[in-house]
């Protein structure tokens, strides 16, 4: 146990601690302080030569680049998402909801979800639900009677479980791109949970209404939409989005791969041309950059963070540490574990614990495609959880909710155990359930 | 010129300065090329884009050696670099491409099969750009890689890889990895216009035997083994159970699962006449639990937590102090090919190829790796290829 | 070069566009002039097909 390498990684830990709680006792922001801690982490490493001290800025500048494709995808939908509000569309979609569903609000409310679940299952990035759909189904919710702080919680729930529900999971495909386990099997093991989580959610937020709003009340409280808004002009610009990505589902060898940030792109453009109002697309994009900068900015200094992380060896001993641990302790910290390293790293989370976890829990005998999608219920939840807090933010920007970022966290408490519950559940008797993939594809 | 031009400039020159510095490094890393010397055998040197004009004029272009036998016989393709992460395959093979004296057959050698990956390395993962071995003249220098093509070739990555022609639904992570991109097509994606032109080549050159190497995790239940469909599994089996009893390391055969699609052990069996092989030694490097991602970890394969993951039977592969250095991953796969390849010609006589002067697991523990490189700079310029 | 890879590289051109524009704006916040700066660096250097 007397290898000099052990010493080395706490210090490299330590002193990336330090850096962090010193840039937040001088008042910088998140942001700055993971970059503090990076640099000061990949410093300390270079006293021992890792990384050697010449290869310093490469590694902090490679990192960045981690989550480029993301950070292109944000920016994108934002930007295709604020078109779609500025030009009145929104609002009319609101407008037609509250109309059609004011007396049933729990079915109102159970279309939102699968409304909301549909873009996260296509693209497996719980923030483009968010980013598309959030910002009208969150007025809606209000107008059914929601509080915001509600609102926010379910959005983030299910916007949460729309990133593990398939067809697309990115948890369970980095996992299994990186134990070469076929991504197949998972349609019933994630779809189930992942209906049932939601109803649980959609039942116990939604339930009771927090105050009473008489339909005509409601309606008229709305914003006009401008005239000359209909439903051809709301629904084309979402009809690109999702019609180029069934495309590449249905024809995928005849389509081009686009990728979602053209995809998003092109949705815009379409919004653009189908605005009633007239709208400056520079200045609109500039802004919306300008809001977005903060979030961009966590995406590249955490990867460059997890960088040195790797190269210090910091992310090696958390990886050995997860895999050493005895059994039981280890199911009990995963319930805490997940989220904490879903909000570090994001999907790299599913890599750096994902991979390893999986082999080992294979080994003794749990059913790999069970436990794979037991673990990918738990780590949206992290998506609520600093410093990246990806999702949890993105949901206080779109639903406008303005108490502090914690009373909302804790409104999702009971569905947060529910999940917990089923993912835990799901790994620790995965030989058991090993069914729901004999049915699936 | 507002009150904030100063603090402006300064923060746009520090950085711009790490951005530079970092930049430098990031360029050399894609343009250094790598010299081959030619071996007495090489007869031909071909361009992969030969066989796929898709490929002409872009990074995944890549060397192809011919080594000829002065008999006729049959023929047998080494493919390394699929993952130009997994270092000791590209070793092995230039060992075959540098020193090989085939009698009988053709052996044609890709070094660098996804070369646009052998451009590039992972954000996140903290690799080193390049690496060094040892030789009797000098430190031999070759760039580290990575398991997938560079963005800078092929981008986008799709939302969902979906495989041709099976379209079974893979990660976006594989949209990039040539072993999920056989059996390929030839206007597809690059990574799929390179598995193409090799399918190409396999048909238009007659391969018999292809052999793919490549590097795994010592957590990674399918190591120490060649994977092989059906058609290959008895001369697997025969050249597994050979070299295990004769040269001591051990090696076992996994059968190739059918439900994978995209994989050179799958495709290559289910879409020509090519008996495919797939070659794994074990590569600690790769393993997420380790220390410091270090050239030393790269040539050693030591690291005190896999040490002390192996005591807590979490490993499956053998594990001691000393790792498990570059000479024997190395030595691994040139003696488990040139077995396949003895055991392939003894059950095909008529389509024998037989290869000399390649060292076997023993040599190679010996002498090391770099004793089998050739100096470029003393060889006939003619015969040096850049890679 | 495929033409969807040329409309990733103005897609980035436009962002990074808007990061300088904002960039040149910015009076007070140094914190804020520093994210944008972090921001533009992968950007850049994939403009310029460094990396
Ligand atoms: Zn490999």
């Amino acid at each position: 146990m007397a290898n000099p390498l052990y010493a080395h990684i706490a210090a490299v830990l330590s002193v990336m601690a330090a850096a962090y709680a010193a840039a937040r006792w001088r008042k910088l922001g998140v942001e700055l302080c993971m970059l503090a801690a990076a640099v000061a982490g990949g410093l300390a490493g270079a006293v021992v030569q890792t990384p050697p001290i010449g290869e310093l800025a490469r590694h902090l500048v490679e990192g960045t680049f981690t989550y480029l494709d993301v950070m292109l995808v944000f920016v994108t939908a934002t930007i295709f998402i604020t078109i779609v509000t500025e030009s009145g569309g929104v609002d009319f979609i609101v407008r037609a909801i509250v109309r059609a569903f004011h007396r049933q609000h729990l079915v109102a409310l159970l279309l939102l979800m699968i409304l909301i679940l549909i873009p996260g299952a296509l693209t497996g990035a719980g923030s483009v639900s968010v980013l598309t759909v959030g910002a009208p189904s969150a007025l809606a919710m209000g107008h059914l009677g929601l509080s915001k702080r509600r609102t926010a919680a379910i959005l983030f729930i299910v916007a949460g479980l729309s990133a593990a529900a398939p067809p697309v999971n990115i948890w369970a495909m980095v996992i299994c791109a990186g134990t070469a386990i076929p991504y197949v099997g998972f349609t019933y093991a994630l779809g189930i949970p992942v209906l049932l989580l939601g109803t649980f959610t959609i039942l116990t937020l939604g339930w009771r209404r927090d105050h009473r709003v008489s339909r005509d009340e409601a309606l008229r409280a709305m914003p006009q939409p401008p005239p000359g808004m209909n439903w051809w002009r709301v629904l084309l610009p979402f009809g690109a989005f999702f019609g180029t990505v069934a495309a590449s589902r249905l024809w995928p060898f005849a389509t081009p791969v686009m990728g979602l940030p053209l995809q998003f792109t092109l949705a815009a453009i379409v919004a653009l041309l189908c605005s009633p109002r007239r709208i400056n697309a520079l200045a609109l994009s500039r802004d919306t950059v300008r809001r977005l900068v903060p979030l961009l900015a966590t995406m590249a200094i955490v990867g460059s963070l997890q960088q040195i992380m790797t190269v210090t060896g910091v992310r090696g001993a958390i990886s050995y540490a997860v895999i050493a641990m005895p059994l039981a302790l280890l199911y009990v910290l995963l319930v805490v574990l997940l989220p904490i390293s879903e909000g570090l790293l994001t999907y790299g989370a599913a890599a750096i614990i994902g991979i390893p976890l999986v082999w080992y829990l294979d080994s003794i005998g749990l059913h790999a495609t069970i436990v794979i999608a037991g673990l990918s219920l738990l780590w949206p939840l992290g998506d609520g959880l600093p410093p990246t807090a990806l999702i949890g933010r993105l949901t206080v920007m779109v639903s406008g909710y303005e108490g502090s970022y914690w009373s909302f966290l804790k409104e999702t408490w009971l569905p947060w155990l529910a999940i917990t519950a089923a993912g835990i559940g799901m790994i620790v008797y995965s030989a058991k359930l090993s069914a729901l993939v004999a049915w699936g594809l | 010129m507002s009150r904030s031009g100063p603090v402006k400039g300064l923060l746009v020159a520090v950085v711009a300065s790490v951005a530079a510095v970092a930049g430098a490094q990031f360029h050399q890393h894609r343009h250094q090329r790598l010299p081959i010397v030619a071996g007495p055998a090489v007869a031909r040197v071909a361009s992969l884009s030969e066989y796929g004009e898709g490929l002409a004029r872009t990074m995944a272009d890549t060397k192809v050696f011919f080594l000829q036998g002065a008999e006729p016989g049959g023929s047998a393709l080494i493919m390394a670099g699929t993952h130009a992460n997994e270092i000791d395959a590209l070793l092995s093979a230039l060992i075959f491409v540098e020193n090989a004296v085939v009698e009988k057959g053709t052996l044609i050698v890709i070094p660098q099969l996804n070369h646009s990956a052998s451009v590039y390395t992972r954000p996140g993962d903290g690799c080193p750009l390049f690496y060094g071995i040892e030789t009797p003249w000098g430190t031999k220098v070759f760039r580290f890689g990575d398991r997938g093509a560079s963005p800078l070739d092929q981008w986008p990555d799709p939302d969902v890889y979906v495989h041709y022609p099976d379209a079974q639904l893979l990660s976006f992570l594989d949209a990039r990895n040539t072993n999920r991109s056989w059996p390929g097509r030839p206007d597809g994606l690059l990574t799929e216009r390179v598995t193409a032109a090799v399918m190409r080549l396999l048909a238009e050159e007659r391969v018999d035997i292809a052999l793919d190497l490549h590097g795994a995790e010592t957590m990674f239940p399918v190591t120490n083994c060649i994977v092989a469909p059906e058609r290959s599994m008895r001369i697997a089996t025969m050249a597994s159970m050979t070299v295990t009893a004769m040269e001591g390391f051990e090696n076992h055969v996994e059968p190739s699962p059918k439900g994978f699609r995209g994989l050179s052990h799958r495709e290559i069996g289910d879409h020509s006449d090519t008996a495919p092989f797939l070659l794994e030694a074990p590569f600690p490097f790769l393993d997420q639990p380790t220390g410091p991602k270090t050239r030393d970890l790269l040539m050693t394969g030591r690291d005190p937590f896999l040490l002390s993951l192996a005591g807590q039977q979490k490993l499956f592969v053998p594990y001691d102090e000393s790792g498990w250095p570059i000479e024997k991953r190395v030595g691994q796969h040139c003696s488990v090919a040139l077995e396949i390849i003895n055991q392939f010609s003894r059950k095909r006589a008529d389509r024998a190829i037989r290869i000399s002067e390649v060292p076997r697991y023993a040599d190679l523990v010996r002498n090391g790796v770099g004793f089998y490189f050739h100096d470029p700079s003393k060889a006939d310029p003619a015969r040096v290829h850049l890679d | 070069m495929p033409l969807v890879m040329i409309v990733y590289y103005v897609i980035c051109l436009f962002i990074a566009g808007m990061l300088v524009w904002n960039f040149a704006r910015e009076k007070d916040d140094r914190q804020m002039m520093l994210l944008y700066l972090v921001v533009l660096v992968p950007l850049v250097l994939r403009l310029l097909r460094i990396n």
